[in-house]
Order: structure tokens, then sequence, then C-alpha cells
């Protein structure tokens, strides 16, 4: 008897657990969202393997969507976005690293310059 | 319900638990890079400054993760938050790094344009030197009169006798003559022409007019402005010296360049 009752209790939760969500659409927005922010800022998939991984979980995540797979459209899309993010913050510091390098050129052939005329 | 029906949930309820659990040791995985990537970004004062909402984030998923790793069968989940705290982990780094990059390329952009201004100033001075020297120069080829201020003379030996044309050996003082007048852009010059005696007057006032001529043309030459340049012939007029020796004749044989003040004003013409 108390068997029964603890499964009775217990199939619900693992059913539920298991059980389909709402569409995702919000979050596929976003993700599309970060995905096309992070290539206008010129990046390439083939340089960055973070913009790789967010565009062939975009993909996964629009094939569940098809397949009415929510939650697996849901955990694509979700970790899609971050790898977007990801791979727009990797590209500005990149970014950021090359001019401090241009920077610190400039200033060694400054300090050359003004090193000759002293 | 017969003990049949309870040992088919039973088989139902372990088979849903095995399909759910069946990442178990990579979720532990992930749960573990998770927590070591979070670790890192949390006490860095830098990463809390420049991200704290990603930080955040990544605390919360984190957390979330670490509730469901308490759970049978969300082996899945606790895999997913915990690559979503490890994402947002490493954004919050590289937000950090790019802040800091920032703030560095501010301060080397300042330290740039200084040692700029310092390298102009210092290229200043040398011109500034170089102007200097020069009209040290100048002033030493040359004769304060008190009535008409700083005058060059060039002397005979300049031209051949009977003409015009400067002599090559003239090159070298003109070019100091072009060169004062392009570091002084304010100064301009009156250049005069001087014969001896001897020979028809006339002659002699076109002939120290085209010699003193001569001489401007060379200077517009070299690029300085034609309007800057006065041109006169006095013939035999205003002698330096008596004419009745060679050596007076050769010494009145003169063109002379009187230069203005550095505001411009020319001592008036004789």
């Amino acid at each position: 008897m108390i068997y029964r009752r603890i499964c009775a209790a217990l199939l619900p939760l693992m059913l539920s657990a298991c059980a389909s969500d709402p569409a995702p659409n919000e979050q596929l927005r976003l993700t599309e969202q970060a995905l096309s922010q992070a290539k206008a800022l010129g990046m390439a998939a083939e340089q960055s393997a973070s913009l790789r991984l967010a565009e062939e979980k975009l993909v996964l995540a629009q094939a569940a969507m098809a397949d009415e797979d929510y939650k697996q459209a849901r955990v694509h899309a979700e970790q899609a976005e971050l790898d977007a993010r990801l791979a727009e913050a990797e590209h500005l510091t990149g970014k950021s690293q090359q001019q401090l390098a241009e920077l610190s050129n400039a200033i060694n052939r400054l300090r050359k310059q003004l090193g000759g005329l002293q | 319900m017969k003990p049949i029906q309870l040992n088919l949930l039973g088989l139902a309820a372990s088979v849903l638990l095995a399909g759910c659990a069946s990442s178990h040791n990579s979720s532990d995985q992930a749960l573990q890079a998770a927590h070591t990537a979070f670790q890192q970004v949390k006490e860095d004062a830098d990463v809390l400054r420049s991200a704290p909402k990603d930080l955040i984030r990544a605390g919360e998923s984190l957390a979330k993760a670490d509730r469901l790793s308490s759970y049978w069968g969300s082996a899945d989940d606790v895999s997913h938050y915990a690559y979503l705290s490890q994402q947002y982990s490493a954004i919050a780094k590289q937000k950090s790094a790019l802040n800091l990059n920032q703030e560095r390329a501010v301060k080397l952009e300042l330290e740039r344009q200084r040692l700029q201004l310092a390298l102009r100033e210092a290229k200043l001075l040398s011109v500034q030197d170089q102007s200097n020297w020069l009209e040290e120069q100048m002033v030493s080829l040359a004769t304060i009169q008190s009535e008409r201020g700083l005058v060059m003379t060039l002397g005979d030996v300049l031209f051949d006798a009977g003409h015009s044309d400067l002599k090559a050996s003239a090159n070298r003082t003109v070019l100091k003559l072009v060169q004062f007048l392009q570091f002084n852009p304010r100064r301009v010059v009156r250049i005069e022409g001087y014969t001896d005696s001897r020979g028809d007057a006339q002659e002699n006032l076109e002939l120290s007019r085209a010699r003193a001529q001569a001489v401007a043309d060379v200077l517009v030459d070299l690029g300085i402005d034609g309007k800057r340049i006065e041109v006169q012939g006095h013939g035999e007029s205003f002698p330096v010296t008596e004419n009745a020796s060679a050596k007076g004749r050769a010494q009145n044989r003169r063109v002379e360049i009187v230069f203005s003040d550095e505001q411009g004003n020319l001592g008036s013409s004789r």
C-alpha cells in the first residue's frame, strides 16, 4: 500500500520533468538577435569557434522547433545565445588587444624619434 | 492493485529514471567545470566591476544546476545550466579583459599625445635653433647701418665685370639669404645695385639695376615671394669709398641687400 502511494506520487513528478514545454519563440528571437549582433561586427564563423557553435546550435534549435520538441529547442537556443555573446565579447577583446599593440608601437616609434633628436 | 501491476509500475519508473539519468557522469563533469570557472571570476574584482550582471547570471545558473543535481533524472538539465553558467563566466571574463584593455588604451593614448607634443616641440626648437644660427650668420655677413637697418653687401667678385649674371660662387650666400627669408616670413628686402664711377653714368645706372634684379630673380627662383623684394639701381651714386684706386672702385661695385625689421618695415630708400 505504501509503495503504491509512493509510486502514485512519483510518476506524475517524473513525467512532468520530461514533459514538453511551451514553444520558446522569445528565446529563439533573442538567440537570432545575439547572432546577428555578433555577425554585424564582421566576424566569420571560420575565425571563431564560439560563433560556429552558436550557429550549429541555432540550426539544432530550429530543427527541434520543427519537430515540436520545445524543450530541446529551448536548450539549444539558450546555449546558442550565450555562445554568440561570448563570440562577440571575444572578438571585442581581441580588437582592443590589437589596438593596444598599435598604440605601443606608435609610442615606441615616437620615443625613438625623440631619442634621435636629443 | 495486484503485485504484478505494482511490479510493472516499478519497472516503468526505473525505465524512466534510466532514460533521464544516462548522462549522469558527464553532467557531474560539466558541473565541476562550471564551478571552477565561476570560482575564478567571482573573486576577480575587475570582473565584478566590469560585468556584474553576467557574474550574477553565472552564479544563478550554477545554483540551478546544483539544485537540479540533487534530483534524480535531471542530468541533462544539470549539464545545460552548468554550460550556461560556464559561458556566463567566460563572457564576464572577456568583458573584464576588454574593460582593462580599454582603460589601458586611454592611458597609452594620452602618453602618445604627450610624446607627439614633445616631439613637435623638439623639432620646433631645432628649427628655431637653426633659425637663430642663420640669423647670427646673416648678421655676421651684414652690417648694421643705423639709418637703413640691417644691410648685407654682395661684393663685386660675385659678378663678372660689365655683366649682370651672378657667378656660381654667389650660391652659398644667396642660399643663406633664402633660408633666412624663409625663417623670417615677415621680413622684406630691398636689393640695391651700385657701380663705380668709370664709364657712362646712364649705362652704370642700368648695370646696377640689372645686377640687383639678377639677385632678386635668383631669390624668386628659390621660392621667395616676389612681393617681398624691392629692386633699385643707384649707378655710381653713394660710393662707399673713393673711386680713385682700383681697390676703391672694386668696393664701390656692389649689390646691397637692405632687410626690413621683423614686422616688415623697410627703412626709406635713398
